[in-house]
């Protein structure tokens, strides 16, 4: 396959050296440890800690394989391993990054309505105390007084 | 038959009382609600001194939130005809009067009051003179939203208009935060109601400049269209629940 140019060369292929291995499961294992602390002290919702979680035993999975990594990085066409890891991991970003996005559009919608029906029910209140007769007007001038 | 016409209004205490005051005069009938769009200023206190009702939101939400406020109100308290119109003065109640009768009389569902579609346009177009800036906004928006709904819009950003139940009852459930004028009129031919425009004199702002400076301007117009573009590609409610 050496007449095509683009092509991935095995001969130069770039690895891992272990030494980043060693370095990238003792992070993904902090990682996991620091979100299983968040969950424990109420500041993270079981719900949104899934993906992270997930995220973390991919990295964990990816330092103790390195064959999966070189496999993806094949796959990609991308001879550095290491750059096939970057990008891989920039895409989950990318992906994390819109689903917080999603989520937070959602729950500006659901602020948004819960103002809505606050100030409705308000101006529905004063409606019905305006309705309820001249009494009320002389109710409060004797509260006020 | 009962009618409401709400105002939105986000600091606009010092012209509040003369527009309620004026509504009052043209639509003696109507309910008046004031829609507070979570105001610093004493919006709200002039509102219940004037007497009408005041729907307050707790924080600034922008226009189209405040607007549906209004319509929700309008549609759960088992109003007949709604409509709306700004609180810095722009827009004459007497106008106003015209959109409903409009609705009233079951020509359309949806009436919006057009500044641009004056049939004695040469006696008082001294009335409304857009900037330069605006005029190219209007332009870029009529084409798309004309494009877009296949009917000919010549005020697209008008914030005076009239509506029935059926209006009503859509707008509650959908009504675009960012992009409430433009978006609507476009769902609202989408969902199969009739929408008309009725000319309508408007008056300078009052006190104050236009919020657009150029850059904005741009911004402005580049998320309408862009708004436009994704609205034509949002599923149809009505035809579903028809279905």
């Amino acid at each position: 396959m050496s007449w095509l140019p683009f092509a991935a060369d095995t001969a130069t292929q770039v690895h891992l050296t272990s030494q980043t291995r060693i370095v990238a499961a003792v992070i993904a294992i902090f990682f996991m440890l620091l979100i299983l602390d968040l969950i424990r002290r109420d500041r993270l919702q079981e719900r949104y800690s899934v993906i992270w979680f997930v995220a973390g035993l991919g990295m964990l999975a990816g330092a103790a394989f390195p064959g999966l990594l070189e496999f993806l990085a094949d796959l990609m066409g991308v001879r550095d391993t290491n750059v096939a890891l970057f990008s891989i991991v920039l895409l989950l970003l990318l992906g994390l990054a819109l689903n917080f996005s999603v989520l937070m559009s959602r729950q500006a919608a659901q602020i948004t309505r819960l103002a809505q029906e606050r100030a409705i029910e308000k101006a529905r209140q004063q409606a019905l105390e305006e309705r309820t007769g001249n009494g009320a007007p002389n109710e409060r001038e004797r509260t006020n007084s | 038959m009962r009618t409401l016409v709400f105002i939105p209004a986000w600091n606009e205490e010092a012209s509040l009382a003369a527009v309620i005051a004026d509504v009052r005069e043209q639509l003696p009938l109507a309910e008046i609600l004031v829609v507070d769009d979570g105001s610093t200023d004493a919006t709200s206190e002039r509102g219940r001194e004037q007497g009408v009702l005041v729907a307050t939101l707790p924080f600034n939400q922008g226009l189209g939130a405040a607007l549906q406020t209004g319509y929700l109100y309008a549609l759960r308290e088992g109003y007949d005809f709604c409509a709306h119109l700004d609180a810095d003065g722009q827009h004459p109640p007497a106008e106003v009067r015209r959109l409903l009768a409009e609705v009233e009389a079951d020509r359309a569902d949806l009436v919006i009051g057009s500044r641009y579609r004056d049939p004695d346009a040469p006696a008082e177009s001294d009335d409304y003179r857009p900037t330069f800036s605006r005029r190219i906004g209007t332009g870029v928006f009529r084409f798309f939203l004309t494009l877009a709904t296949r009917q000919r819009f010549t005020d697209t950003t008008s914030g005076m208009r009239a509506a029935n139940r059926r209006v009503m009852a859509l707008f509650s459930e959908h009504y675009s935060p960012d992009f409430a004028e433009i978006e609507s009129l476009q769902l609202a031919v989408r969902e199969g109601l009739r929408v008309e425009e009725v000319p309508v004199r408007m008056l300078e702002r009052a006190g104050g400049s236009s919020f657009l400076t150029p850059l904005r301007s741009a911004f402005f117009i580049f998320k309408g269209v862009v708004v436009l573009l994704v609205g034509q590609f949002r599923p149809r409610r009505q035809a579903e629940a028809d279905r």
